[in-house]
């Protein structure tokens, strides 16, 4: 893709003659390599699934955290370099804390984003007596979905701060392949219920491994909040696969 | 700390039509200790005539005592009962007889006085601790919770009330008013002088 | 001719940042409204320094606060919850709720705990749920929602008063009747403007005029009653659903 690498393939802030970021597209590009994660909004809640790539049998499969929560209406899925979500999702919460401790009411989803966002290209040399910046851009995609009073929610960030607002989202290395099963199958009066199997569904069809309770996670933010499924809810999903 | 503030309570006096009403707290206190809940500081001064003296306790009995003492006097030199603004001017001149060395008290007087015609007509009147007068003709408040009362007793009362009328109207500003400040409460005492009888009722409030 | 004795000890001076400017406010909450009103008297000691010196402001169209004690730190404190008020605009792409609003006045106030803001606040208007509140502040941020609320220099003349004519305090219904929960405006504006008449007749600070705003959730069938009132002017901005009015009334000037 990048065949032509030149000298602005090296600063993290500099533009290259053509107006390009190179170091934040590949950022971008890196997220394909990671795991492949879907978010799918209905109208009763928004589900999150991801696939857990247990790379040895010796590898304790719960101890892969893919899938976090924000706050009691917020939860996150990511892809890329988790290792880097870490810090966004620190902010995130940072942010929905003092949003409830200032104003007694939770954070809109769209607002949560925005913070997450606004981290993003925080990046660069840091100049003398300046608070210290990161080093480089985030590896890391995330879907964030959640629920206040215009509803529900599903939004996608990149490593170059833009968000997006999506019905039906996949990313990571399966992300083509399922974004397009998901734009067949989703319809606007899809259930929870049909969410749930429908992502793991798509994750099935993008995944080398042969998909169980395991190796996936599952998650979703309905009135009542932010939940990530146990073994035997996820069990009686892929069963109704 | 204030001596006018020590023992708590507060009285306050209403004029109705024909009639005049009277009416005091229940409190006697050490500052935020409650001591008593059925300390009366009204008394009767003539079969028409009542005077509530809030203030210093100790005062209320002596200078209670002074006052039975002179009308007394009064009483026997006269050969007749003093009149509510005679008994006002009584409470006046043994205030201001002690002007730098004061009773720690704030009278308030009720009554009603005989007209030529032989009818009647309602008195009110209230001083402060040296003696200083004020004959007001819809209401006088005395006490801790004076600001309370007056507040109350400016939205509450209106001209000519009939003695049941006068009654509730008294007693809702008295409750009210001791129920928002903490020196006064404890119950409540309420007199109401008509020309052929005086009502007192004791008034339950609440007690915190 | 300077008196010389006084020159011999050693003299005293300190700064005190605050004043007490006198006046007094009150907000009361019906069932779908809310009434918040403030005399506009602005005295320092037994001086009137203006006769209309507004102290109640409309924040949003739900939202009304009354402010009240020294009046530099008051109008200060409206200018600086105004301001965050855009900010939450701007962050959120909505007016702020009653509730958040209250929250973070509570928040601003106790920010500044060892230098307070010398104000008592009264916060009234139109809650998500389309009730009225109405809440009230001490200067460092204590709150708490309550149907009723009165401040200020004659808080002590009025509160009792609310007591017993809102909360019926002291009052027992018949039998098999039972006291209303919440009073209809006109109940409320006639026991606001007693309020202040009874304030302005006993106490000094109190007095010049009475500003009471209105605040009518959507769709309040008073709507009519309070266009046709006159005197009575529309400050609503303009896409809201609830309706925000003034009426002002002269009290005695002595």
């Amino acid at each position: 893709m990048f065949l032509t690498r030149s000298e602005y393939d090296r600063g993290v802030n500099t533009f290259s003659p053509e107006g390009r970021l190179f170091q934040v597209e590949y950022a971008i590009e890196a997220i394909k390599l990671g795991s492949t994660a879907i978010g799918i909004r209905t109208p009763e809640g928004v589900v999150l699934a991801v696939e857990k790539r247990v790379q040895s049998p010796l590898l304790e499969a719960s101890s892969i955290e893919k899938i976090m929560e924000i706050d009691g209406h917020l939860g996150c899925a990511m892809s890329g370099l988790t290792a880097d979500a870490r810090t966004m999702i620190d902010h995130a919460r940072v942010t929905a804390q003092n949003h409830r401790f200032t104003f007694d009411e939770a954070i809109k989803v769209e607002s949560a984003t925005q913070a997450v966002c606004d981290l993003a290209l925080r990046f660069g040399e840091s100049v003398h007596d300046e608070e210290a910046m990161m080093s480089r851009p985030f590896g890391v995609a995330l879907l964030i979905a959640g629920i206040d009073e215009i509803g529900p929610q599903l939004y996608h960030t990149d490593p170059s701060g833009t968000f997006t607002r999506y019905d039906a989202k996949a990313i990571g290395s399966g992300s083509e392949a399922a974004q397009s099963e998901l734009q067949d199958k989703w319809h606007k009066q899809i259930t929870l219920k049909e969410a749930q199997v429908l992502t793991l569904r798509v994750l099935k069809q993008v995944m080398e491994e042969k998909l169980d309770q395991h190796n996936v996670q599952l998650a979703q933010v309905t009135p009542t909040g932010f939940e990530i499924l146990d073994e035997t809810k996820l069990q009686e999903v892929i069963e109704a696969m | 700390m204030s001596i006018m503030e020590l023992n708590g309570g507060s009285v306050i006096a209403m004029v109705g039509k024909d009639c005049v009403a009277i009416a005091s707290d229940l409190r006697l206190g050490n500052q935020a200790l409650g001591l008593s809940s059925n300390f009366q500081r009204i008394f009767p001064v003539t079969d028409r005539i009542y005077v509530g003296l809030p203030g210093l306790g100790t005062d209320v009995h002596t200078l209670w005592e002074k006052f039975r003492f002179r009308v007394n006097m009064y009483t026997i030199k006269e050969e007749r009962e003093i009149e509510p603004e005679t008994f006002a001017h009584l409470v006046s001149s043994t205030l201001y007889e002690h002007r730098f060395g004061p009773y720690f008290i704030e009278p308030v007087i009720a009554g009603l006085a005989k007209t030529p015609s032989g009818g009647v007509k309602p008195f009110i009147a209230a001083t402060d601790l040296i003696g200083c007068l004020n004959f007001a003709k819809d209401f006088v408040v005395a006490g801790t919770a004076s600001s309370k009362l007056f507040g109350m007793a400016e939205g509450l009362w209106e001209p000519d009330l009939e003695p049941e009328d006068l009654f509730e109207t008294i007693s809702q500003a008295l409750m009210n008013a001791v129920d928002r400040d903490a020196y006064s409460g404890w119950g409540c005492v309420v007199h109401v002088i008509t020309k052929d009888k005086i009502v007192t009722r004791t008034l339950k409030g609440r007690m915190d | 001719m300077p008196d010389m004795n006084s020159l011999a000890h050693p003299q005293q001076h300190q700064f005190n940042p605050y004043t007490e400017n006198g006046g007094t406010i009150l907000a009361i909450a019906g069932e779908d409204f809310t009434v918040i009103a403030g005399d506009t008297r602005q005295s320092e000691g037994y001086s009137i320094q203006t006769r209309y010196a507004p102290k109640v402001f409309r924040l949003t169209d739900k939202a009304v606060l009354a402010v009240n004690g020294f009046a530099a730190d008051g109008n200060m404190f409206v200018k600086k919850v105004r301001q965050r008020l855009e900010w939450y605009r701007h962050a959120h792409a909505k007016d702020m709720p009653l509730r958040a609003i209250a929250r973070l006045i509570q928040t601003m106030l106790y920010a500044r705990r060892f230098f307070p803001f010398y104000v008592y606040n009264i916060l009234g208007g139109i809650e998500e749920d389309g009730s009225g509140a109405v809440y009230s502040f001490d200067p460092v941020g204590s709150y708490e929602r309550e149907a009723c609320r009165a401040a200020g220099a004659a808080q002590s003349l009025v509160q009792p008063f609310l007591d017993n004519q809102i909360y019926f305090k002291n009052q027992t219904p018949a039998q098999d009747t039972s006291h209303p929960v919440h009073l209809p405006l006109h109940s409320v504006l006639a026991l606001v403007i007693d309020s202040f008449t009874g304030a302005t007749e006993r106490h000094i600070e109190v007095g010049d005029g009475l500003e009471m705003y209105v605040v009518l959730a959507r769709g309040n069938p008073a709507l009519q009653s309070l266009q046709d009132l006159p005197g009575a002017e529309e400050v609503t901005g303009t896409q809201a659903e609830e309706r925000v009015f003034v009426i002002r009334r002269d009290l005695k000037k002595d």
